[in-house]
């Protein structure tokens, strides 16, 4: 009977400690859950989607590969198309996720964010753009993508780097028109412009504002026509920007260069305006799949993925710079050793790689404010139809030519 | 100055969008007596109605322009009928009914176009007409001359007509119509019908010029409104007249002070109109009352 009674308690003991164990391999399994917040209905669901779809496949590489310390991503999706919504869905999801991260309406990233701190709760922006997000200093706020100001130097650059050379004008003799729609969005684009072109020894003839919603921007071609600029650059939406496109060529305005920042390089300008009235036209804006291997390692792996998960093309580039966004989420929790708010914001204040680390041609390296230092736009030329990279000179596949710029 | 012809006739233009939106809005509010918000939903619909006709079956926008009018006047017709009437005593439940189908009609196209914009590059719309060395959009030109052409029918049919003379009775006084037999509640189905159709008109005209989205017939109703004010409640012409002042006004503006001012400048005129004349430039003094004076 000890004896049987010794076999009962090994038995015993034995079976508590395999429960324990099994207790601990469930912890383990857990899955790190991150929420996406972006407008999934309404107006803006559109672009909402597309970043989501982009987290949904950086999470099934790193699946894939077995997960980040040992546990599978998993994404919870929360719906917010404003600022309230953002609050709403962040308390709601609070709860069941980690970490969060999205999106690219600024307003929403504001207090989604900052719900988010009141949980404890990183949010990694991988889309928003307005400069005051990272100013603000919060501790759970990291952006891993370009700020407007990215932006505003970005097309300053084309037109220094790109324009410039090829009409064969030194900065001193380039002039350009600022065309910008008139929230805050556009104005601070269109003001860091101006400060970037002039410091380069470029005259600056005139800034125009529109609001976005007009039904008529006559008055506003007229008046860069009449100031004859060798290039016409403008930050607004795709309808104001479209509008423009049809007005000018309405009104026989073709400057040397016609840049457009943010929009302009989808199918809803393609659509609308056509690929003749396009053609030449230089866009500034996120990095697209086509960029070079040696420029944006994995882009091509990514647009192959797209295709293979979603049956059809990128609707949008923002896609790919939340797919890198998340990338580096996950690193920095790697890095971390998990979620802990401080713990990731210590392990992405330590994140270094240089520029071409990524899809985008992203590098990371934050600063102060953890606005990643890195992150930068790149340009495509409407060519017959199609968006091509151009510029930089590195981002641009090898056998491509630049076109004439006077837009078609 | 050289480019005041410019700039003149882009006024003139913008003016014959606004007054072609404008025109069934006033006729709505001049005779059944209800701001109806809806009303750029209206020629949001037509809008995609008319991309969907083009890209769909290739039908030519101006040749949409029938079907996608009889398509709006059933509507307005339904609306009336079903949503307007059951509450014609409540004129405030009506506005905010008008306010629904605002969010519902969005609402419902967000749903299924998902949000994306939509335009089409249409071959006529490219055209150019140069007048007296002013480049001119052609279908801009259409949108005027077609506003041109329905003010005039519409004053003829309201001035000729025994339908028409019905509705002019039912502006002046609904009971007094009601007084000589004249059936309010067919005028009340007939305006509304009509006022439908003419954003269906308006918006299978403006499709070439427009990049489509859910909200953009909210582009238009606020100057809409502005000009059915400023033209005169109820008033055919008034809304020609009042298109044509705001276009011009706010190109001006916005040409030779600032483009983000053009709407403040055409505002400042809107609100003393407002203040010196309260029934609009052409309409019939007392009109302003609509909506708040009592009916029967």
């Amino acid at each position: 009977m000890p004896v049987s009674r010794r076999r009962t308690i090994a038995l015993a003991s034995a079976a508590i400690a395999a429960a324990s164990l099994g207790r601990r391999r469930a912890h383990a399994a857990e899955p790190i859950r991150i929420g996406a917040i972006n407008p999934y209905t309404g107006a803006m669901a559109l672009y909402g989607g597309e970043l989501t779809n982009g987290y949904e496949l950086a999470a099934d590489r790193a699946n894939a590969a077995g997960g980040v310390l040992g546990r599978q991503i998993e994404l919870l999706r929360g719906d917010a198309a404003n600022p309230q919504q953002g609050i709403s869905t962040v308390e709601q999801l609070a709860g069941k996720v980690d970490v969060f991260v999205g999106t690219y309406l600024s307003a929403v990233a504001n207090s989604a964010s900052d719900a988010a701190l009141r949980y404890n709760r990183i949010y990694w922006d991988t889309n928003a753009l307005a400069q005051n997000l990272t100013d603000r200093g919060l501790p759970n706020f990291i952006r891993s993508g370009p700020d407007a100001a990215a932006f505003a130097r970005g097309s300053a650059d084309t037109v220094t780097g790109l324009v410039g050379p090829s009409l064969h004008k030194e900065p001193a003799n380039l002039t350009v028109w600022i065309e910008h729609e008139d929230s805050i969005y556009g104005t601070s684009i269109a003001a860091t412009q101006k400060t970037l072109l002039e410091s380069a020894g470029i005259k600056v003839l005139g800034i125009g504002a529109h609001s976005a919603a007009s039904i008529d921007l006559t008055d506003s071609v007229l008046r860069a026509k009449r100031s004859n600029p060798d290039v016409w650059l403008n930050t607004g939406y795709v309808p104001d920007g479209n509008l423009l496109l049809r007005t000018a060529r309405e009104q026989g305005f073709s400057p040397a260069a016609t840049v457009f920042v943010g929009t302009g390089d989808t199918p809803e300008t393609l659509n609308a305006v056509g690929a003749q009235s396009l053609e030449g036209m230089l866009v500034v804006s996120y990095p697209r799949p086509d960029v070079a291997a040696a420029f944006g390692p994995g882009a091509h792996e990514y647009l192959e993925a797209y295709r293979a998960k979603y049956h059809h093309e990128p609707v949008a580039p923002q896609g790919m710079a939340a797919y890198v966004g998340l990338q580096m989420l996950l690193e920095a929790i790697t890095a971390a050793g998990g979620t802990d708010m401080q713990k990731v914001r210590d392990a992405a204040a330590k994140m270094d790689r240089p520029l071409h680390s990524y899809a985008t041609g992203f590098g990371v390296k934050f600063d102060e404010h953890f606005q990643n230092t890195r992150a930068a736009p790149t340009t495509i030329q409407w060519q017959g139809g199609v968006p091509v990279t151009v510029f930089p000179k590195l981002a641009a596949q090898p056998d491509t030519t630049l076109k004439p710029l006077a837009r078609g | 100055m050289q480019d005041l012809p410019s700039v003149l006739i882009a006024g003139v233009l913008l003016g014959g969008i606004y007054g072609l939106v404008a025109l069934g809005l006033n006729l709505i509010f001049g005779v059944v007596r209800t701001v109806n918000f809806a009303q750029g939903e209206l020629v949001m619909l037509s809008m995609y109605g008319t991309y969907w006709l083009y890209t769909r079956l290739g039908l030519n926008p101006y040749l949409a322009v029938p079907p996608i009018a009889v398509a709006l006047f059933l509507l307005g017709l339904l609306l009336q009928r079903f949503v307007l009437q059951p509450l014609q005593d409540e004129p405030m439940m009506q506005i905010f009914a008008t306010f629904g189908l605002l969010m519902l009609l969005q609402n419902l196209v967000l749903g299924v176009t998902g949000g994306v914009s939509m335009g089409i590059d249409w071959p006529a719309a490219r055209q150019v007409l140069l007048i007296a060395g002013v480049r001119v959009s052609l279908v801009r030109v259409v949108a005027l001359a077609a506003l041109t052409a329905i003010t005039i029918g519409l004053h003829l049919f309201l001035r000729d007509t025994m339908p028409g003379k019905a509705v002019r009775a039912v502006i002046q006084d609904k009971l007094a119509a009601r007084a000589m037999g004249i059936n309010v509640e067919r005028a009340y189905l007939l305006t509304f019908g009509v006022g439908a159709a003419l954003a269906g008109v308006a918006g299978a005209l403006l499709t070439p010029i427009f990049t489509l989205s859910p909200a953009i017939g909210g582009n238009f109703i606020l100057a809409a409104f502005a000009v059915v004010v400023l033209g005169g409640l109820g008033s055919v012409w008034g809304a020609y007249l009042g298109g044509l002042i705001v276009g011009i006004v706010e190109t001006f503006a916005g040409y030779y002070i600032d483009p983000a001012l053009r709407q403040a400048i055409w505002f400042l005129i809107f609100i003393a109109v407002l203040i010196v004349r309260p029934s609009g430039l052409l309409g019939q003094v007392g009109a302003e009352e609509v909506g708040f004076r009592e009916q029967h």
